[in-house]
């Protein structure tokens, strides 16, 4: 447990004493929700009314699936970084198994992903009236705990697999860019030409939005989000095989 | 309690690839420290020097062959054998993002001390390590020397019984250097064991107690300093400072086939491989060809044998 806390403390310390991370992790998405989203709103008023819901309720899922993504992202440079400067070998000869450290570097990724969520629902049901469904609050935390820890796995094998920084940042950035706009985050997939539809329902991204926007304002089949959650889920479990593996052969 | 540090026993490690052919980058390597010694691991590029850190260290599991650190076993049980370890790995590993306080005081956590004593500790270390002006300072924005500098200071925050320096003094400024070998005495001298590889081989002359040299992944010689100048008892070092330096004395160097020459200014210094009364006759020699004003003649230093070992070196095996 020692060697967990470790862990917390180094990541904490990284993460909440540089003003820069902090934004990225927990100020971008929101700025996200209350310009992008409002705005949206404002300007088209309730496109989204066929759904029964208004753009910013509909963009709060959005949201949490970028804070997640964006914290992985964040986390794997990170990653790289340490890597790329051999902090992370040296790490690797601290008096912790790779096991351990690997759970306390989800653990901390988590708790941010929570953090920024309960700073995202609590602001859009307080301030932007989205009527947020209470009982469905531990699914969505649960969605919130799944999401963060497939994403990281999978921005974990890139940032342990790859020696270039140019490669490494080109990739993620080409993820980020065609996960996120391929995807339900912005805009809901039904109103979208087929080919389009297609691709996005293939996206994890895809699974994990639509698992969020069900357990935040209920929106969607229960049926198909069943289905969707339990492939991000097999997503999450090839992601973090992979990821472990990628670990155990750093030398 | 034994009193064995660290043990290897016929350590292999080939780095097998599907374009090259294998590497044997540590060829059966077998050698053990005693207790509160400074070891020094020496060789040229590519030696296998990290690589064999690499393994004792819990970073890379050999292909065949045991390494025990104080008694446990690299493979089997890695995390008690980094429960007693310190490491400076090659590159320059520092926590960028962190300040250099939070450095020393996150190493200190990883290694289980915190609280007041951590913070004792680490005033102290940046005291020593001229690190004070610096400690509220993020280790980014901080020139490589300086990283270098946290880096190494970082294991002066723990009393792990074993520390493992690999070319810890690059980027350092002499006088930093000098202080730092200073305190790894001291810490030796409480009775911690130091293995370190290096290049610099004054460095080695100086600090190490016992030293083994290694070249294509193997052995070429092991011992304390002086042993080793045995192993090359027919090496010398002849110094001569000319009044004014004799027109062809470069040329007429050059034919007694030194093993190292370096004329500055007036002053030219050979090493020589030949017997004791041979070298005697060189010099009287050299010494008529113009007023010399001084004259040094001794033993070989370090980094004449370690040339001449060099030289001596197997071919590749694969």
């Amino acid at each position: 447990m020692a060697a967990i806390t470790a862990v917390l403390y180094r990541e904490g310390k990284i993460r909440f004493t540089n003003l820069i991370w902090m934004f990225f992790d927990l100020f971008y998405p929101l700025i996200y929700f209350l310009l992008f989203g409002v705005m949206m709103n404002y300007t088209f008023g309730s496109p989204l009314a066929t759904l029964g819901v208004d753009y910013t309720s509909f963009f709060l899922a959005g949201v949490l699936g970028m804070a997640g993504f964006g914290i992985a992202t964040n986390t794997a440079w990170g990653f790289f970084s340490d890597r790329d400067n051999g902090i992370f070998y040296e790490m690797l000869t601290y008096p912790m198994s790779r096991a351990q450290f690997l759970v306390g570097k989800v653990l901390f990724n988590v708790l941010l992903a929570v953090l920024q969520a309960v700073i995202t629902v609590g602001l859009g049901a307080l301030w932007l009236r989205v009527p947020v469904r209470l009982e469905l609050l531990p699914l969505l935390l649960a969605g919130v705990v799944v999401g963060m820890v497939g994403w990281f796995f999978f921005f974990a094998i890139f940032a342990l697999r790859m020696r270039r920084n140019d490669a490494f940042n080109t990739v993620v950035n080409l993820f980020y860019f065609v996960f996120l706009f391929a995807s339900s985050v912005f805009y809901p997939l039904e109103l979208l030409p087929a080919w389009f539809r297609t691709a996005a329902r293939l996206n994890p991204l895809t699974w994990h939005v639509d698992l969020l926007r069900f357990s935040s304002i209920g929106l969607g089949d229960p049926l198909h989000i069943l289905v969707e959650a339990a492939a991000f889920v097999v997503f999450s479990l090839a992601a973090f095989a992979y990821g472990v593996r990628c670990l155990q052969r750093q030398e | 309690m034994d009193d064995t540090a660290l043990e290897v026993q016929e350590l292999l490690k080939v780095y097998e690839s599907r374009r090259r052919p294998p590497v044997r980058a540590v060829d059966g390597m077998s050698f053990s420290v005693r207790r509160g010694e400074i070891f020094g691991l020496l060789g040229p590029n590519g030696a296998g020097k990290t690589t064999l850190l690499k393994i004792v260290t819990t970073l890379l599991r050999p292909t065949s062959g045991r390494a025990r650190v104080l008694g446990f076993d690299v493979v089997a049980q890695p995390l008690e054998v980094r429960r007693r370890i310190s490491v400076v790995v090659q590159e320059s590993a520092a926590e960028m993002f962190l300040t250099v306080r939070d450095n020393l005081l996150t190493f200190a956590r990883f290694h289980g001390l915190r609280g007041p004593e951590a913070g004792r500790r680490a005033e102290a270390v940046m005291e020593r390590f001229r690190l004070t002006p610096e400690a509220a300072r993020k280790v980014q924005d901080l020139s490589g020397g300086y990283r270098r500098r946290v880096q190494v200071a970082k294991m002066f925050m723990v009393d792990t019984p074993l520390m493992f320096l690999d070319e810890f003094s690059t980027g350092m400024d002499p006088i930093l250097k000098r202080a730092v070998l200073g305190y790894l005495r001291e810490e030796a001298a409480r009775g911690r064991t130091i293995v370190l590889t290096t290049q610099v081989l004054s460095e080695a002359e100086e600090l190490c107690d016992d030293i083994l040299i290694m070249n294509r992944g193997r052995e070429v010689a092991r011992g304390d300093l002086h042993a080793l100048k045995l192993l090359h008892r027919g090496l010398y070092e002849v110094a001569m400072t000319f009044e004014q330096l004799p027109v062809s004395i470069e040329t007429e160097l050059g034919r007694l086939h030194p093993v190292r020459m370096s004329i500055d200014q007036n002053t030219v210094e050979v090493a020589l491989k030949a017997d004791e009364a041979r070298v005697l006759e060189l010099v009287s020699e050299l010494a008529r060809k113009g007023h010399v004003l001084k004259v040094e003649v001794s033993g070989a230093s370090l980094e004449d044998i370690f040339i001449e070992l060099m030289k001596e070196g197997e071919a590749p095996r694969l």
